[in-house]
């Protein structure tokens, strides 16, 4: 995102076009304070960055956006500096990304040798061992919709689990659209590779999710989502119940792929289908039965492996019924 | 009394067309419309002044409802000493009908049912959800040629049958045969209703039993039956015995004191007695506590006693010989794999579990030398007797 912001600065600057520059700079200010990296201090820092490339109206609109802005003593010095080095860091990182990514593929897939990973039979993708695991994952609650449950996520005793934790209040958000709320979940960030691209997990050789869990009794839904660049299938997920059983014990849940069912924009559809496990983007936890309290859930870790038991394919037969246009 | 329901509908319907069909026929037959300003047709009713009538005053439920109020919000308007029951709620429901032949107003009175079901306690009632589907007219709503079948044919009506079976989704309510039937009565086969209802006799059917730790429907409503239910819950080991301790019931207690005594439910596996008898005095053990646990809608709490797992040089390692049971193994070493290619461990970091035993120690419950329990739930009154 730097990258871009610097790009699209140095343009500006080139081509000396101030008013589409002046009048388009608070906008892309704006939007760059969303996606700010941590690296990146003051997104108000560009036009005091266009100006001391010699643009003098460029330096007036810069001056003007300084007094509006908090807290900038100097800007020609200390968060300049810092904002070069910063992209600096972030154009290394991802050529060293590039540089790993390219060795890897040398060795074999995903940087390990292929028959380590032709042979493989299970395998472990989130562990929680450590904080940079838990910086893998998101949590979210209704609070995005004006609702009032909480949600945490921290590390668990010893740094041998993830602990997610909150309340739960299903208490209806006062927008005048919306009569049921209370839901909380926690989703795993897209795998990205160099220059962020996006690198979905492939588990075709898999067909069981393995999930190594201590609840506290509540039923919570495994959500995945497949990797997908069409906008229409954004919100399409593969959904199962999982059930803790609560208690000191550690809880092993097995739960086959052939069991997930598709829904879309949270509600489950009639035409069902098999989960396709070449391009899995993200999975994911949701809490929402409607029961107004407080939650845990302690995560060891998640991992995948081939059950040769289980030999089925899919789960859901389509009825003719809410289909008829597939049984023409 | 004609002429003056005449004049009343005159003066109103002389406001415009528009509208009429819905905030007309919402308000009660014998609305008085007082003559001042005109309001908007899709105003509510809850301006009524009742003071000024042309017509003798109706009937008490029937009478226009006061500010703020729905339509037909009146029907359910009890006197505080009548209990919120089912017997009320259908009552309630069966007075819309009598006076109302046409059934004004059913859309929003089946809206405002639905929301008086929780005070009620019935929203888990079948039988309820079908005499709210039974106040629909039936055979009127169902499309007759195609145009009719194109469209959706009485969109307001379709809304809120939908809108039944949606709380009764949410309640976890299984429709029978007589929702099919009255579905297919009033909407016909192929409407949004009857849709839903195959919908959900589908999912909830393949969705009954997935639940590998089921627990009963209804909970016992005694704590310490509930605490055995939950201790038993949470305890794999079939052959563990619960325990109960409870203070006995106090000479001078008052009228009101709750009946049940100062209580603690534990329970304890025969290889946790084993490793009980195992350990090492000098070793601590710990109480940890309290933990939640969620049966449905209710929680409860226990406390847990474990104490460190003994590094491997002090542990004593037991060998029993075959001959001691000769019926059956003992230990029986079954590998999940087909050969030696076979490897399904996950290579997850077990070096760290080593360490856990030297520090706290994986959690493996050992039961307390005292009163042998492993698993206790308590009162919160006993802490602060124990306390004392």
């Amino acid at each position: 995102m730097a990258l871009v912001h610097k790009w699209m600065n140095g343009t500006y600057s080139l081509r000396k076009c101030l008013k589409l520059s002046d009048a388009s700079r608070p906008f892309l200010s704006t939007r760059f304070a969303d996606y700010c990296s941590s690296g990146l201090q003051k997104p108000v820092a560009t036009p005091g960055k266009a100006s001391a490339q010699g643009n003098t109206e460029g330096g007036l609109q810069g001056d003007h956006q300084r007094e509006v802005a908090l807290d900038i003593t100097s800007p020609e010095d200390k968060p300049e500096a810092s904002f070069d080095k910063a992209i600096k860091d972030e154009i290394k990182d991802h050529l060293r990304r590039l540089k790993d990514d390219i060795v890897n593929h040398w060795i074999g897939p995903e940087g390990r040798p292929l028959h380590e990973v032709l042979m493989e039979q299970a395998k472990v993708v989130w562990q929680f061992r450590g904080k940079e695991d838990l910086d893998k994952w998101t949590v979210t609650s209704d609070k995005t919709i004006g609702g009032r449950s909480e949600v945490f996520l921290k590390m668990g005793k010893n740094n041998q689990s993830a602990l997610l934790y909150g309340t739960l209040s299903s208490a209806a958000p006062q927008d005048g659209e919306s009569d049921r709320s209370g839901y909380c979940a926690m989703m795993s960030r897209v795998q990205r590779g160099p220059f962020d691209i996006k690198r979905p997990y492939d588990w075709s050789q898999f067909n069981t999710l393995y999930l190594r869990v201590r609840g506290d009794g509540r039923p919570w839904m495994v959500n995945i989502k497949e990797d997908v660049d069409m906008i229409q299938r954004k919100n399409q997920m593969y959904s199962y119940f999982m059930f803790t059983r609560g208690g000191p014990y550690w809880q092993e849940v097995k739960i086959p792929f052939s069991k997930f069912f598709f829904s879309n924009q949270g509600r489950i559809r009639d035409a069902q289908h098999q989960l396709l496990l070449d391009k899995i983007s993200s999975i994911g936890f949701t809490l929402a039965d409607k029961v107004d309290g407080p939650f845990f859930l302690e995560i060891d870790f998640i991992g995948v492996f081939n059950d040769p038991a289980h030999t089925e394919e899919f789960a859901y037969e389509n009825s003719p019924v809410l289909n008829p246009k597939l049984f023409k | 009394m004609s002429w003056a329901q005449g004049i009343l509908l005159a003066r109103s319907l002389s406001r415009g067309w528009r509208g009429i069909c819905g905030t007309i026929l919402m308000r009660a037959p014998f609305s008085q419309v007082p003559s001042q300003a005109p309001r908007g047709l899709h105003c509510s009713t809850a301006t009524h002044n009742s003071d000024s009538s042309l017509v003798p005053s109706p009937p008490e439920p029937l009478r226009g409802p006061t500010k703020a109020l729905s339509p037909h919000e009146e029907l359910f308007r009890q006197s505080p000493d009548v209990a919120r029951d089912k017997a009320t709620f259908v009552r309630a429901v069966q007075n819309f009908g009598q006076h109302n032949v046409h059934k004004r107003g059913h859309v929003d009175f089946i809206y405002l049912a639905l929301r008086k079901m929780r005070e009620y306690g019935v929203e888990q009632d079948l039988a309820v959800y079908n005499l709210l589907l039974d106040i629909f007219p039936k055979e009127v709503f169902r499309p007759r040629n195609i145009f009719q079948r194109i469209f959706i044919h009485y969109p307001r009506q379709q809304e809120c049958g939908v809108a039944v079976l949606e709380q009764m989704e949410n309640h976890g309510v299984m429709p029978n045969k007589e929702t099919e039937f009255l579905l297919i009565q009033i909407f016909g086969r192929k409407s949004h209703p009857m849709l839903k209802f195959v919908r959900m006799r589908l999912w909830f059917s393949r969705f009954k039993n997935v639940n590998p730790f089921p627990v009963p429907r209804d909970l016992p409503q005694d704590p310490v039956d509930l605490a055995r239910l939950g201790l038993r819950h949470i305890e794999p080991d079939l052959s563990a015995r619960v325990t109960v301790y409870q203070m006995p019931p106090s000479k001078d207690s008052t009228g009101t004191a709750d009946p049940t005594e100062q209580y603690i439910v534990g329970i304890q596996s025969p290889d946790q007695q084993a490793a009980l008898a195992r350990h090492n005095p000098a070793r601590p053990i710990f109480v940890e506590g309290p933990f939640s646990l969620w049966l449905h809608n209710k929680c409860v709490y226990y406390h847990i006693l474990r104490a460190e797992l003994v590094p491997p040089e002090e542990r004593e390692v037991g060998e029993i010989p075959e001959e001691w049971n000769l019926y059956y193994p003992m230990q029986l070493d079954l590998d999940y794999g087909r050969s030696g290619w076979d490897d399904y461990e996950f290579d997850i970091n077990e070096a760290s579990t080593g360490e856990l035993q030297a520090s706290s120690g994986l959690e493996e419950p050992f039961p307390p030398p005292l009163n042998g329990q492993e698993e206790e739930e308590d009162d919160p009154q006993r802490h602060q007797q124990g306390q004392s």
